[in-house]
């Protein structure tokens, strides 16, 4: 079976001239081969090398030639990979190199496996790193899109018991118990490369928690972030339309409760829904080449007016909560009924008698009066989607939260093409959009004379970096880590709860008086919250955080005790000393340094950091009298300050900061 | 089309005083902001000056903030936004108004009257005591431009701001006339014309209480950012005067300072973050210790400041006097935090050696594309409460006639009514607040109320561009070059700071509204 879906792969990479398809998700203009729906879903990832490169020709993805690791030959069931959560063999296939594209296909050492890990999820832990090294990188993500969401946000609140209708009055208008869910979700959850995705993806299509005032609102943004994380190896098209039609946008973004125009009383339909997908969720404002820059020499093209979005706004009227279908129960307050909560995650229900149906003309999308509003909703979308600014405006944002802020126009133009044609002749294509972000050599291979490489870490990546890294865990299963987003005590930051629907910051921030081109987290890092996250750090990272009744669900504020805690055992370990001599210290202090860089940095502190770093730790080992000296057999207590003062060095260096 | 380029702008700026520069002879980049500036600011006064920039993010609602309050403006204001108490309005009674009607000392013509917000007591009493003004309709422009103008093709004659409608573009262009991306804004270019009274002091020439902000970034002057609650101490850094232990180790203590404030590194995102570290290092001590040792808060007569309750009040603490409102409530919002921190900075000035100091601070949540009515209220309280407080601080400190507050948001709304709330638009309404504002009046042209028909240029839709979106008559360059003179920036200083000024200069549309550089509203 595996050999046949590889058979027609190379049949049809042979035919580069095979015309479009009509599908939605097809490509507009595929320069590149067509695959099977069959084959393509198994090989999205490797299929998207061939039009990466622009070329298409040559070898083909099984070849192997450029890929001197390769043990993922699909047609040998003994070097099949298997999914570890599934415990099923996945098919990989080994996308070929092309100009700019896959020419470092495996890590050559821990540290590049490491660096890999850090740009594709959170961590690079001991057993992630050899996993990247057992084969190509390629292979690795193949591995992590097989791999299933294991429990979603929904499940997590309902199996905390937070649904439960009797108790409804505490958690209707809760939105804490979101963040519990979230932090779970990133701390915990085995499929950490989607989880990451999701992030990311959370911060492109924003919905906050700072301004979600419904019933539900908990569950109606862990639905929200489950849609992310359903759709983050999904069709960019699909979903789309998802959070279009999800309750916690139609609120976000004023979908719910749009009505058609009412000449008489002057009103008009919102027309936020209708900016913002323009705007931030699709084309952005100026017409864009496909490496991201603005056409135009002289001047630029704006991508619509004033007139087009009121136009558009049409489209996004006559949809509300669906509360009909899902119903209310009584008793929970005494003079009203509340809504089942189930409505938070189905999509908003249409009423045609509230959709405008005059005509729409909004760029490109023309649609005739009278027309039903689902099908005017879907050649919206499908207008939207295939307009040629999404592919450069989508990758360059996701090129930045991943890699780096500043990508060269030729990265940005390789991961647009992945998205406008995975090589199947599909646009929209998540998997390949990641895998062209990842694969390209721009990632891959440093290049230390780009003095502008990498992106500051957002501090909510730190914190979950860190708590991954170390097995952080909830003693009592609560997860009540509160938002993080106080700026002068928190990390400035925090999942789910940007300002606005503008996230964090802005993908054009330009940080002043630097140098640099853009570097959008740089909106976030001032005097302030530099201050503030390595001060949160310092607090919770020896002894982990303290949280209100661990073992009951509620989210009342009482004395707090010990619940969240990190696990230092391979760290202290690592001193193993039993001499306090001079040499003792140094090699213990190396160890530990060389370890925390490792894992924690992707072995980037510079030399002069390391032997500060080293230095320090050595040093503290000796210091005081000879009985007070850090050895194997200090009381733990001494040892984790020792390890902690470590792990703390080094995530306040720059080094660590800048991702490079 | 014109592009407004914040690089054209920076370089401009930098010629000019290169120019400056070489003709005193002067090489040292220090002795840029001391040479060049200096002469050419004439900001050698021994007075204090501050800019207090209030932005409301989100696009605050003109319609509902200063009201149409005469009968025939607000019967059409009424039609336009249902009858207020009405399901689906989102007006505001003629009765609701009365408490904050405006009553200037000149009448507007045809009759035009206005009132604040409802919830707006403080600031409609410092408006009628002659302490606060409004600015009509004004918003980002390129050259005067009427509704003809804005209908023509043609962008040569006709340039219009980029990216209109759009918050985050229209927040930087407020701020910098640029777009998102923009490095300098207005504010900054002031405060570099600043620095060299500062001298030494400079890093506090423009402080940020809320985040990052391109309003205070000039081509010299750096932001400094500090917290509503001050700056914050980072422990684990030792800086002058004190050692750090983190978990009891002083070499990892000291360890840490090199990691995080060294700059020697290659990479410009290292260099940049530890920049950000080692000044907020090196500053902390200095503004901790500044507002910390001012003492009880005295008013001109050198007395102690006491609240309603009796207590003491301390610019450290400032629990009294300015965090009550007029009902003797403390008050708890957001804004008013900054602000308070911005009066203990002033209180602080000579401690920090600053003469001049300009300041943003900001409030969220001015997005009301739903539920106008049922938000709005709360946060125009907070608006009001705050700066009213504020006015109140600077005049127990003596300084009113030095600090001038004053509104600025991303964008004013539509006038028309999207089933409960408002679109975004352009133009808006704007509050100046201070002692040196010559209150009581309204400054620039009431426009027309109502939708307007978005492709008529007849006189009654002539300022909407359609849905009563608000063309301007006044540009924020103009807004923003009234302060800056009142300042201290020289008039052949103010196109590096507002490039487009020289297109206001007395300047008149077809349709008689006029440009002036200054507006008039400062002594």
């Amino acid at each position: 079976m595996h050999t046949e879906e590889l058979t027609q792969v190379e049949s049809t990479v042979a035919t580069t001239d095979t015309p479009a398809t009509t599908s939605a998700l097809s490509a507009d203009t595929p320069e590149n081969a067509q695959f099977s729906p069959a084959a393509l879903s198994l090989l999205a990832a490797a299929l998207l090398a061939a039009c990466g490169g622009g070329g298409g020709g040559g070898a083909t993805g099984t070849a192997g030639g450029n890929n001197p690791g390769n043990t993922g030959n699909p047609a040998d069931p003994d070097a099949m990979p298997i999914d570890p959560v599934t415990g099923m063999p996945v098919v990989v296939v080994q996308p070929p190199a092309a100009p700019g594209f896959n020419n470092a296909p495996k890590a050559n050492n821990d540290a590049e496996a490491a660096r890999f890990l850090q740009q594709a999820q959170f961590t690079s832990k001991t057993n992630e790193i050899a996993s990247v090294r057992a084969d190509t990188y390629a292979t690795w993500l193949q591995l992590q899109f097989a791999k299933p969401i294991a429990q979603t946000g929904w499940d997590w609140l309902e199996a905390r018991g937070y649904g439960n209708e009797a108790i409804a009055k505490d958690y209707v208008y809760n939105s804490t118990i979101a963040d519990y869910m979230v932090w779970n979700q990133l701390f915990t959850a085995p499929d950490s490369m989607r989880k990451r995705i999701a992030l990311a993806l959370s911060e492109f299509f924003v919905v906050s928690l700072q301004s979600m005032e419904i019933d539900w609102r908990g569950y109606t943004i862990t639905a929200y972030w489950d849609i992310l994380n359903k759709f983050a190896f999904g069709n960019y098209r699909e979903l789309l339309e998802e959070i279009t039609l999800c309750p916690a946008m139609g609120y976000y973004l004023n979908t719910k409760g749009n009505q058609k125009e009412d000449v008489a009383r002057g009103r008009q339909p919102d027309e936020n829904y209708a900016r913002e997908v323009m705007q931030l969720f699709t084309i952005g404002l100026y017409q864009l080449n496909l490496d991201g820059t603005p056409k135009g020499t002289t001047k630029e093209f704006e991508t619509y007016d004033a007139d087009d979005v009121s136009q558009l706004a049409r489209v996004f009227t006559g949809y509300d909560f669906d509360r009909a279908t899902y119903g209310n129960f009584a008793g929970v307050f005494p003079n009203y009924s509340i809504f089942k909560r189930e409505y938070a995650r189905q999509r908003m229900s249409f009423d045609a008698t509230k959709h405008s149906t005059l005509a729409v003309s909004c760029i490109d999308i023309n649609i005739a009066a009278g027309v039903a509003g689902p099908v005017a909703l879907k050649t919206a979308l499908d207008g939207l989607f295939k307009n040629p600014n999404v592919g450069p405006f989508f990758a360059k944002q996701m090129i930045q939260r991943l890699v780096t802020s500043s990508p060269s126009g030729a990265y940005v133009a390789r991961v647009a093409s992945a998205f406008n044609n995975d090589g199947a002749g599909v646009r929209g294509n998540l998997k390949a959009v990641w895998a062209a972000i990842l694969l390209d050599d721009e990632a891959r291979i440093p290049n230390p004379a780009n003095t502008s490489f990498g992106k500051v870490r957002e501090p909510m990546v730190r914190f979950v970096q860190w708590g991954r890294t170390f097995n952080l865990k909830s003693l009592q299963n609560s997860w009540k880590i509160y938002d993080q987003s106080s700026t002068s005590y928190g990390l400035g930051q925090s999942p789910l709860h940007s300002p606005s629907v503008f996230n964090f910051f802005r993908p054009g921030y330009v940080p002043p008086g630097t140098g640099l081109a853009v570097a959008p987290e740089f909106q976030i890092v001032n005097e302030t919250t530099v201050g503030g996250y390595i001060n949160f750090m310092t607090d919770i990272m020896r002894n982990g955080m303290k949280v209100p009744q661990p073992d009951k669900i509620d989210t009342n504020y009482v004395t707090p005790v010990l619940d969240i805690v990190p696990d230092y055992s391979t760290e202290l370990a690592l001193i193993n000393n039993t001499v306090s001599s001079d040499a003792e210290a140094t090699r213990v202090s190396g160890a530990l340094a060389d370890r925390l860089n490792l894992v924690l940095c992707a072995g980037q502190l510079s030399a002069d950091s390391l032997a500060v770093v080293k230095n320090a730790l050595k040093l503290a080992m000796l210091q005081g009298q000879a009985a007070s000296r850090i050895t194997a057999a200090s009381l733990e207590k001494i040892k984790l300050d020792l390890v902690v003062a470590g792990v703390l060095l080094i995530m306040a260096s720059s080094d660590y900061l800048v991702q490079k | 089309m014109y592009l407004l380029r914040p690089d054209l702008h920076t370089r401009r700026a930098f010629l000019q005083r290169s120019a400056q520069l070489a003709a005193t002879g002067v090489a040292l980049p220090t002795a840029l902001n001391l040479a060049a500036m200096g002469e050419a600011a004439a900001q050698q006064a021994t007075d204090y000056k501050a800019l207090v920039c209030v932005f409301l993010y989100g696009g605050n609602d003109y319609a509902n903030t200063v009201v149409t309050y005469d009968d025939p403006s607000h019967a059409l204001y009424t039609t336009a936004r249902g009858v207020a108490g009405t399901a689906g309005s989102i007006s505001i009674s003629k009765a609701d108004l009365a408490p904050t009607a405006l009553t200037p000392t000149t009448a507007l013509a045809g009759g035009r009257q206005f009132a604040l917000h409802p919830s707006m007591t403080g600031l409609a009493n410092l408006f009628n005591t002659g302490k606060a003004a409004v600015q009509l309709n004004v918003g980002p422009l390129i050259k005067p431009v009427d509704k003809a103008g804005y209908l023509s093709s043609n962008r040569q004659t006709f340039p219009l701001p980029p990216k209109l409608f759009s918050h985050n573009d229209q927040q930087s262009i407020w701020q910098s006339s640029s777009g998102e991306g923009s490095t300098v804004g207005w504010g900054g270019n002031i405060g570099d014309l600043a620095l060299s009274t500062n001298g030494g002091a400079s890093l506090f020439t423009c402080i940020s209480i809320t985040g990052n902000a391109v309003f205070l970034s000039g081509d010299t002057a750096q932001s400094y950012q500090v917290g509503s609650g001050g700056p914050v101490r980072i422990y684990n850094v030792p800086t002058t005067g004190r050692l750090a232990y983190p978990y009891g180790f002083k070499d990892v203590g000291d360890a840490m300072g090199v990691l995080t404030t060294s700059t020697a590194m290659p990479n410009l995102l290292e260099k940049a973050y530890n920049s950000v570290t080692k000044r907020a290092v090196d500053s902390e001590v200095a503004i901790s210790d500044a507002i910390l040792s001012t003492g009880p808060l005295k008013d001109t007569n050198g007395n102690v400041i006491k609240d309603l309750a009796g207590n003491i009040t301390y610019p450290g603490a400032f629990n009294g006097f300015v965090s009550l409102d007029d009902k003797g409530k403390a008050l708890n919002n957001s804004l008013n935090d900054q602000l308070r921190m911005v009066a203990r900075l002033i209180e602080a000035r000579d401690k920090l050696s600053v003469k001049r100091q300009v300041f943003m601070v900001s409030l969220g949540g001015f997005d009301l594309h739903d539920n106008l009515i049922a938000n709005q209220p709360k946060l125009m309280q907070y608006v009001s409460d705050a700066m009213t407080a504020f006015y109140k601080s600077t005049d127990a400190m003596g300084v009113a006639d030095k600090v001038t507050a004053f509104t600025a948001s991303d964008f004013g709304r539509t006038m028309a009514n999207n089933g409960d709330g408002s679109d975004h638009g352009w133009g808006s309404h704007h509050l100046m607040v201070g002692g040196a504002v010559k209150g009581k009046s309204f400054y620039g042209y009431a426009p027309p109320v109502g939708n307007g028909d978005s492709k008529s240029t007849a006189e009654v839709d002539q300022w909407s561009v359609g849905q009563g979106r608000l063309l301007p008559t006044t540009s924020v360059d103009q807004y923003a070059a009234t302060m800056a003179k009142w300042f201290g920036v020289p008039d052949d200083q103010m196109t590096s700071i507002l490039p487009n000024l020289g297109n206001f200069n007395g300047q008149t549309t077809p349709s008689a509204i006029v440009y002036p550089a200054n507006l008039g509203f400062m002594l």
